[in-house]
């Protein structure tokens, strides 16, 4: 974090020209009246566990929830150390007093685990969770994972996008006539994206979402008055894209496998906010189909050179779809 | 969800893995299949689950191997899933429509749809009693309308329409069918409709374990009447 404000970070915005740098305190000044902020209603959950295992002291990272003793996990030795770990499938795991079976890896992603757990989940973390974090973070408390959006608890990593937005800045936006609707979309852990390189091979997990019907329709007027709609967060570019049709964007809900790599066609959004992310990540694929590779790469070496702050903590990035801006 | 398991076709490939999730799971489960040896194979491989597998070799078209299943499952609690994944390919190599025997047809309809039928006919008390969900497997050919895939397909279309019309009607008795097209996979159906060629670019059938662990999360009176795609990109829950 760079100051002990959530605002206190700045601003690149990229256009199809040129990357221009403000603070994040002017983003109600260059959006325009009649423009709408769809941003991620779903909160933080303490979904990291500390586990007794057969190889001693690690640590469980819930990712993605099927039921509340249902779930995807991800081993790790600790938070900056990942596996994948020697672990065999029906390998118990004990956290306090509970156990945790391992049932089998995830298709394609061997360093996640489907996890049945003997208490349920909420319970393990209301008792021992703390925020999933990784080498270059400390785990903050867990206030700090939420943005003023944050409605309905699921993600297990922060949607980072809004972090940087106060109350007061929501207030500026709506009264320049800016609107502000919202998705749910529960985060999985980020981790596994190390794990292969070239983006085609990339096995993504599911992740459980919601397109309500007013959103739904508040995106269809703008786009039908000439607006731009402006996604808060790629988690709400792979809500909105999957419930993109010819037609418009629907109401829909589900669980969304959707993976927007570069040449994709992005229609649902003109914009995203978003955080400035590792080279090699699906969000970057996501960027590149938005923006195109080339545009990207060069908003990266600028952000680099004017040393903008990395991953959620970090500064912020507003970049305009090709013909957008 | 609690309550007994019954999977079909579970000696192989697909069966396999779904019967080996739901174990995992900690389901009780009846697994069946025609040979016996495979099936024995897989209640073996679930031991270690700390659940009950009974196997129970047999063919889903002989009403007298239904009700041994169907008994099976009321001894041990109540059928709360039925997992119709039992399927025929038919000849091999795939003919035309045009061409097909229909006696070999007839069989194929057997298997895949009127057999799946009776079973969930034969089971409606459990499931009742439940409140339990039924899953048809389908395939993408019942869909495609492709060559050489008539007989095949038109026994999965016409259970799709079949899934669709029980969700319709058991939906006041809180009796849930949904049909799911697994996608390609690298299974031993798939190379019998493949002869001779290589279909190692196939996913293995773990490649759908995803959508099941999704699956038996859902609440299944919402998502009855639906038809997934396990490999698909999404898995929609209506409004």
């Amino acid at each position: 974090m760079r100051g002990h404000d959530r605002d206190d970070v700045r601003l690149m915005v990229s256009t199809t020209e040129s990357d221009a740098h403000y603070s994040f305190t002017e983003l109600p000044g260059l959006l325009q009246p009649g423009d709408l902020l769809v941003v991620n209603e779903s909160a933080t959950l303490p979904a990291s566990l500390p586990a007794a295992s057969r190889l001693g002291n690690i640590r469980l990272n819930l990712s993605t929830r099927f039921a509340d003793d249902l779930w995807l996990a991800e081993p790790r030795w600790s938070p900056s150390r990942p596996g994948p770990l020697p672990l065999k499938e029906h390998e118990i795991l004990k956290i306090g007093e509970a156990k945790a079976v391992l049932l089998q890896q995830y298709p394609g992603i061997p360093r996640l685990w489907f996890a049945r757990l003997d208490t349920p989940a909420s319970r393990l973390m209301a008792k021992y969770g703390e925020p999933i974090h990784y080498s270059y973070a400390p785990a903050y408390p867990m206030s700090n994972y939420q943005t003023i959006f944050s409605r309905f608890p699921g993600s297990v990593e922060m949607p980072s996008a809004a972090r940087p937005i106060t109350a007061h800045a929501r207030d500026m936006l709506r009264s320049r006539g800016i609107g502000i609707v919202g998705i749910i979309l529960h985060t999985g852990v980020s981790s596994l994206e190390i794990e292969d390189e070239t983006v085609e091979h990339q096995a993504l997990y599911p992740e459980d979402f919601r397109v309500p019907e007013a959103t739904a329709n508040a995106i269809n007027a703008t786009h039908a008055r000439g607006g731009r709609v402006i996604a808060v967060g790629t988690t709400v570019v792979r809500a909105l894209e999957t419930a993109w049709t010819p037609n418009g964007i629907r109401a829909c809900s589900g669980a969304t496998g959707l993976y927007i790599y570069p040449g994709t066609k992005v229609h649902a959004i003109d914009g995203l906010l978003t955080g400035l992310h590792d080279p090699v990540t699906s969000h970057l694929a996501m960027l590149s189909a938005i923006a195109g590779l080339e545009r990207v790469k060069k908003a990266y070496s600028e952000a680099i050179r004017n040393r903008y702050l990395w991953h959620e903590f970090g500064d912020s990035h507003l970049l305009w779809r090709q013909g957008a801006n | 969800m609690k309550g007994v398991a019954l999977v079909t076709g579970a000696g192989r490939g697909l069966g396999r893995i779904i019967a080996t999730f739901l174990a995992g799971q900690g389901r009780d489960i009846v697994i069946t299949a025609r040979t016996p040896t495979e099936l024995h194979d897989v209640a073996q491989f679930l031991e270690g689950n700390d659940v009950r597998v009974v196997p129970i070799p047999g063919d889903i078209t002989d009403p007298a191997h239904r009700t041994r299943l169907l008994q099976q499952t009321r001894a041990m609690g109540s059928l709360s899933l039925l997992v119709n994944n039992a399927s025929d390919l038919g000849e091999i190599p795939r003919p035309e429509l045009a061409l097909a025997s229909l006696k070999r047809f007839r069989l194929t309809l057997e298997t895949n749809l009127v057999a799946p039928i009776a079973l969930i006919q034969e089971s409606l008390p459990q499931l009742e009693q439940t409140r339990g969900l039924v899953v048809n497997i389908s395939s993408d050919a019942s869909q495609g309308g492709y060559e050489r895939w008539g007989i095949y397909g038109s026994s999965k279309a016409a259970l799709d329409l079949a899934s669709k019309t029980l969700a319709a009607e058991l939906k006041p008795r809180h009796i849930s069918v949904v049909s799911v097209d697994p996608g390609d996979m690298r299974t031993r159906m798939h190379q019998d409709a493949f002869l001779g060629e290589d279909i190692s670019d196939r996913p293995l059938p773990e490649v759908t374990l995803p959508f099941w662990a999704w699956l038996v999360g859902q609440d299944p009176e919402r998502i009855t009447g639906m038809r997934y795609q396990a490999q698909g990109t999404l898995w929609e829950v209506p409004a």
